[in-house]
C-alpha cells in the first residue's frame, strides 16, 4: 500500500442544472502509484475532465462531489480525504503537491500578465522565495522545459508565444514546486503533431527526472499509448476497463474499448469505411473491415484518370500585406502560397496536410477567390475564375461550399437548423416554391442522419457531431460540385469523427462530389484522399498517392510529420 | 503609433472646425441681436448701431466666421499694421515686406456682456468643473467597481438583483432630475443635519467679503453628477467580471493554490477592469459636458453655469469658447483612451 500516491474510491460528481441533477462521474475508483503514469481515455462528456477537476476540487460553481473518497499519500503531505477539506489545506495542496496542466494554454494563461510572473507566482506562494530568487528559479525551469531564450519568455505575454511554447510555460508552472502528482488534462490537443510529439517527450522526460506520478487525460488513444503505463477507459461517467497499456491495446475486453480502437483510421492500410461505436455497442462486435487493396485502388485510379479535370490550379501565388507605411501602402508582404500547381479530377478527393501556418487554408480560400491572389491561374471546368466579374463570381460560388472546423460557431444560434439549411436555397433562388425547398431540407436532414422533426430545433440542442452534420446538410443544399473540408473533423471525438467521415464518403459516392480535404491529422487524410499534397511554408513539398507518401516519404519534412504521428501500439 | 496619433489629431481638428461652423451658424441665424442685449431696457438706435459695428456684427456672416478663425488660429500670416494685431499675444517668426508670420495664443475675444477676455473667464471656470467631474468619476469608479464585483460574485442572489435594479434606476434618471432630488433631500429637508447648501459655487465670498473656497459645495453636485456613471460602471464591471470568472486562466490561478482574494485581485481585476477604465475615461469627457445641468441646478460657478448664462444673454464669444473647449476635450480624451487601451492590454498594443 505504501507506494500508492493517490487513491480515488467511489467518486460521484454531479452538476445541478435547470433540468435537475446530472451525474457526470458515476462512482469510479482508481489508484495511482508513485512515479507511475495513468492515462484516462474517453470521449467528451465521458467525465474524464470532471474527474481531474474533482481531485483538484476546482469544479464549476454548480458542480459538487456527491460521495466518495480521494486520498493523497505524498512524501511530504498526507491527506486522508480531499473531499470536504478546508480551503486553506486545499490551497496548500494545489500547485504545491499537485500540479495541473490544462488544455488550450492560450486561454489557460492570463493574457495581461507576463509569462514569467505567472510561473513565479506559484513559487513565491509555496516555496516562500522572494522576487529575485523566484525569477532565478523560473529561468531555470524554463531551461528545463526547453524554452529558447528564457529571459525573453519571462518578459513575454502569452499572445507573443507559439502554442507549443505556451504549453511549455504551462508545464513549467505545473512542475514549479516539484509536485508529486502532475495532472495533465488534454495537454496536446489543438497542437500540431510535431509539437505534440515534443511536448509528450518533455512530459515523460520530466517524469523520469523528478519521479513524479502523472495523471494523463486525453481522448486520443494514440497519445495515451505513448505516455501511459496504465490506462483507464471512461464511458458515460464510469470506468469500463482498466489495465496495463499493452493489455488494453492488444486484447481489449469491453466493446467500447474495442470500438474506440477500431474507429481510428489506421495508418498501415486504407479502409473504405470506419466502424462506429454504435456498431460495437449494438453487439455487432465483429465489424467486417473493407479495405482498399492494390487492385481496387488501381481500378479507382484508372476511372478517375479518365474523368475530365474539374479544377486546375497553375502557379498560384498569394500574399498578404505585412508592414504598411503612412498612406496605408504595404512595405512588405507575407507570401502565404508560393507557386502552387495541381489538378483535381471530378469526384476525386485531394488531401492537404501540413502544420498550422503552412498555407493550407489560404490555398483553399484562394481557390474561391477569398484571399488576395498575386498571380497564377485557377481554371474551373475550362474557365479561369480569376477573370470573373462580381456577379459571375457570385453565381459560380454557389457550386462551392466550405465545411469548417468548429460547427458550433458556424451555425447561427438564433436560427432553427431548418431555416439555416433553407437560407442558401432561398438566397440563390433554387427550386420553384418554398414548399419544394422545405421538402428538400427534409430530404437533406435524412441524408445526413437526422430527422424531419429536427427542422424547428436550435443548434444548442444538438451535439458536436450532429452540428457538423447540419453544416454538411447546409453545404449540400446548393447541390455543390466541390466541397472544401477545412479541418472539418478535427474538433470531433474519434467515434463521432468516424461517423462524419463515413457520411462524407457516402455523399461523395452519391453526388459525385469533389473534395479538398484539409487536416493536420495524417491518418484521417490518408483514409479520405485519393491523392495527397504536403505543404510547408506555402509551398507544396511533396505530392502523390497516400500509400507512397506514407511509406516512402521523399522529403525530410514529410518524414518528420509522419514520425510525429502518435502510433500507439499496433 | 505616431501616424496614428497624427491622423487622430487631424480628424480632431476637422471636428473642431465643424463645431465652430455649426454653432456659429445657429447663433448668428437666430433672430436675436446680441448688441441690443448688451444694453438695458433703454437704448437708442444709434448706440446699438455703434455697438454692433464695434463688435463686428454688421459684417457678412462669412466675414465674421473668417475673422473668428483667424483669431483662434495659433499661426497667422498677417499685415504688420493690422488693427487686430494688438489684441494678440504673439511671437514673430519672420516677416516678408509688409506682412509677418506669427505664432500666438488662440484669441477667444472678449465677452459681450462683461467685456473681460473669454480666455480669462474660461480659465476661472474650467478648473472648478474639472474638479467636479474628477470627484464624480472617482466616486463612480470606487462605488461602481465595488458594487459590480459584489454583484458578479453573488450572481443571481438577492444581492445581485438589488444592485442591478438600483443601477437600472440610476441609468434611467437624467442628471438634472437627480440633481434636483439631491438638492431637495440633502440641501433642504436634511439641511440641518448635513449642513450642505442647496446652492453654492466652489469659490464664493465669505462673511467678510473675501474670496474663499467652499469645498463642501462639491459634495452634492459631485454625487448628483456621479449617479449615472456609478450605475453604468457597476453594470460594466459586473458583466466583465462574469466574463472573466468563466475564463480558463482563473481556474489556472486557483490550481496554483492562490487564495480567493488573490485570484480576484491579481487575475480577475486587471482583466475585468480594462473595459471599465476605458469607458470611465470616455465618461469623464461627457461629465464635463453633463455638468451643464448639474451646475445650473446647484448654482455651482463652473463652465456649465458660465455657458448657460452666456446662452441666455447671447454672449457669442463665451458660447463659442466654451463649446470649443468641450469639443476639444472630447477629442483629446478619446485619443488618450485609445493609448490607454494599449497600456492596459498588451494584446492590443501589438496591433
Amino acid at each position: 500500500m505504501s507506494d500508492i500516491l493517490l487513491s480515488v474510491k467511489n467518486l460521484v460528481t454531479s452538476f445541478s442544472t435547470d433540468s435537475g441533477k446530472v451525474a457526470a462521474v458515476k462512482g469510479i475508483s482508481f489508484d495511482i502509484k508513485k512515479g507511475e503514469t495513468l492515462g484516462i481515455v474517453g470521449e467528451s462528456g465521458s467525465g474524464k475532465s470532471v474527474t481531474s477537476l474533482s481531485i483538484m476540487q476546482l469544479l464549476a460553481s454548480n458542480g459538487f462531489i456527491e460521495s466518495g473518497k480521494i486520498s493523497f499519500l505524498g512524501k511530504h503531505k498526507n491527506v486522508e480525504n480531499l473531499v470536504g477539506l478546508d480551503n486553506i489545506s486545499l490551497r496548500e495542496l494545489r500547485g504545491n503537491h499537485i500540479g495541473m496542466v490544462f488544455q488550450e494554454s492560450m486561454s489557460a494563461l492570463n493574457p495581461v500578465m507576463r509569462c514569467g510572473e505567472q510561473v513565479a507566482e506559484a513559487i513565491r506562494l509555496h516555496l516562500k522565495e522572494d522576487r529575485s530568487t523566484a525569477k532565478e528559479s523560473v529561468l531555470k525551469l524554463f531551461e528545463k522545459v526547453e524554452l529558447p531564450d528564457p529571459e525573453r519568455i519571462y518578459a513575454a505575454y502569452p499572445h507573443e508565444l507559439s502554442g507549443g511554447q505556451m504549453q511549455r510555460v504551462m508545464i513549467a508552472m505545473a512542475i514549479s514546486c516539484n509536485p508529486e502528482l502532475l495532472i495533465a488534462d488534454e495537454p496536446t490537443t489543438a497542437l500540431d503533431v510535431t509539437v505534440q510529439k515534443s511536448i509528450l517527450k518533455l512530459i515523460s522526460d520530466l517524469q523520469l527526472q523528478t519521479n513524479s506520478a502523472v495523471l494523463f487525460i486525453t481522448h486520443d488513444l494514440g497519445v495515451v499509448a505513448e505516455v501511459a503505463d496504465r490506462v483507464a477507459v471512461m464511458y458515460q461517467g464510469k470506468i469500463v476497463e482498466e489495465g496495463p497499456v499493452e493489455k488494453i491495446f492488444r486484447s481489449p475486453q469491453h466493446h467500447y474499448t474495442k470500438s474506440l480502437l477500431a474507429c481510428r483510421p489506421p495508418l498501415n492500410r486504407k479502409v473504405k469505411r470506419l466502424p462506429t461505436v454504435s456498431d460495437f455497442l449494438k453487439g455487432k462486435g465483429n465489424f467486417v473491415e473493407k479495405v482498399w487493396n492494390s487492385t481496387s485502388l488501381k481500378e479507382r485510379r484508372a476511372v478517375l484518370s479518365e474523368r475530365e479535370d474539374l479544377l486546375k490550379v497553375k502557379d498560384l501565388n498569394v500574399r498578404f500585406a505585412g508592414k504598411k507605411n503612412w498612406f496605408g501602402k504595404p512595405l512588405s508582404y507575407i507570401q502565404a502560397v508560393k507557386n502552387v500547381s495541381f489538378t483535381l479530377k471530378k469526384g476525386e478527393t485531394l488531401g492537404l496536410v501540413g502544420e498550422s501556418g503552412s498555407g493550407k487554408t489560404t490555398l483553399s480560400r484562394a481557390i474561391l477567390r477569398l484571399a488576395p491572389i498575386r498571380s497564377g491561374k485557377v481554371i474551373f471546368e475550362g474557365e479561369n475564375i480569376l477573370e470573373f466579374g462580381t456577379e459571375q463570381l457570385r453565381k459560380w460560388r454557389k457550386g462551392f461550399q466550405i465545411i469548417f472546423q468548429d460547427p458550433a460557431s458556424a451555425l447561427n444560434p438564433r436560427m432553427t437548423i431548418g431555416r439555416a439549411i433553407l437560407e442558401p436555397m432561398t438566397v440563390h433562388g433554387i427550386y420553384n416554391s418554398s414548399e419544394e425547398r422545405v421538402k428538400q431540407v427534409f430530404l437533406l436532414l435524412e441524408k445526413v442522419g437526422l430527422k424531419r422533426e429536427h427542422f424547428d430545433r436550435y443548434p444548442h440542442e444538438f451535439s458536436g457531431g450532429q452540428k457538423q452534420r447540419i453544416c454538411i446538410a447546409r453545404a449540400l443544399a446548393l447541390k455543390p460540385k466541390f466541397i472544401i473540408c477545412d479541418e472539418s473533423v478535427s474538433a470531433l471525438d474519434v467515434s463521432v469523427q468516424a461517423q462524419v467521415l463515413n457520411l462524407l464518403l457516402d455523399l461523395q459516392e452519391e453526388f459525385e462530389l469533389t473534395y479538398i480535404f484539409i487536416s493536420h491529422d495524417l491518418s484521417v487524410v490518408q483514409m479520405m484522399s485519393d491523392r495527397i499534397l504536403v505543404m510547408n511554408n506555402g509551398e507544396i513539398v511533396e505530392q502523390g498517392y497516400p500509400e507512397d507518401v506514407y511509406n516512402n516519404p521523399k522529403e525530410k519534412y514529410t518524414q518528420q510529420l509522419i514520425n510525429a504521428i502518435p502510433r500507439g501500439i499496433v | 503609433m505616431q501616424h496614428y496619433i497624427f491622423r487622430k489629431l487631424s480628424y480632431g481638428l476637422l471636428v473642431l472646425l465643424m463645431v465652430i461652423l455649426l454653432v456659429s451658424s445657429i447663433i448668428y441665424l437666430a433672430p436675436v441681436d446680441p448688441a441690443r442685449l448688451t444694453f438695458g431696457q433703454r437704448a437708442d438706435v444709434e448706440t446699438v448701431k455703434a455697438k454692433k459695428e464695434a463688435l463686428g456684427l454688421d459684417e457678412p456672416l462669412y466675414y465674421q466666421l473668417g475673422y473668428y478663425l483667424r483669431d483662434i488660429s495659433p499661426i497667422n500670416f498677417i499685415r504688420t499694421n493690422h488693427p487686430a494685431i494688438h489684441q494678440y499675444n504673439y511671437f514673430k517668426i519672420f516677416s516678408v515686406s509688409e506682412r509677418m508670420f506669427i505664432m500666438k495664443k488662440p484669441y477667444l475675444r472678449d465677452s459681450f456682456q462683461q467685456g473681460r477676455p473669454v480666455s480669462t473667464m474660461l480659465a476661472e471656470a474650467i478648473p472648478r468643473t474639472l474638479i467636479l467631474a474628477l470627484i464624480a468619476i472617482v466616486i463612480a469608479l470606487i462605488v461602481g467597481i465595488v458594487f459590480g464585483i459584489i454583484a458578479a460574485l453573488n450572481k443571481d442572489t438577492w444581492l445581485d438583483q438589488t444592485i442591478i435594479s438600483i443601477s437600472i434606476l440610476g441609468i434611467s434618471l437624467p442628471s438634472y432630475v437627480t440633481a434636483i432630488i439631491f438638492a431637495l433631500i440633502f440641501g433642504y429637508w436634511l439641511q440641518a443635519w448635513t449642513g450642505l447648501e442647496m446652492q453654492g459655487g466652489l469659490v464664493g465670498l465669505d462673511d467678510f467679503g473675501d474670496e474663499k473656497i467652499f469645498w463642501k459645495n462639491l459634495i452634492l453636485p459631485g454625487l448628483a453628477l456621479g449617479v449615472r456613471p456609478i450605475a453604468i460602471i457597476t453594470q460594466l464591471t459586473r458583466s466583465a467580471s462574469l466574463d472573466v470568472l468563466d475564463q480558463d486562466y482563473i481556474r489556472t490561478a486557483s490550481a496554483k493554490g492562490l487564495s480567493f482574494v488573490k485570484v480576484i485581485r491579481k487575475h480577475l481585476l486587471r482583466n475585468a477592469l480594462n473595459p471599465v477604465f476605458t469607458a470611465a475615461s470616455g465618461w469623464f469627457a461627457s461629465l464635463l459636458a453633463g455638468a451643464f445641468f448639474v451646475e445650473n441646478v446647484f448654482g455651482y460657478n463652473g463652465l456649465g453655469l458660465l455657458t448657460v448664462q452666456a446662452l441666455l444673454s447671447y454672449d457669442i464669444p463665451v458660447i463659442l469658447g466654451a463649446v470649443l473647449f468641450t469639443a476639444g476635450s472630447f477629442v483629446v480624451l478619446n485619443i488618450l483612451v485609445d493609448l490607454m487601451y494599449g497600456l492596459i492590454d498588451p494584446r492590443i498594443a501589438k496591433q
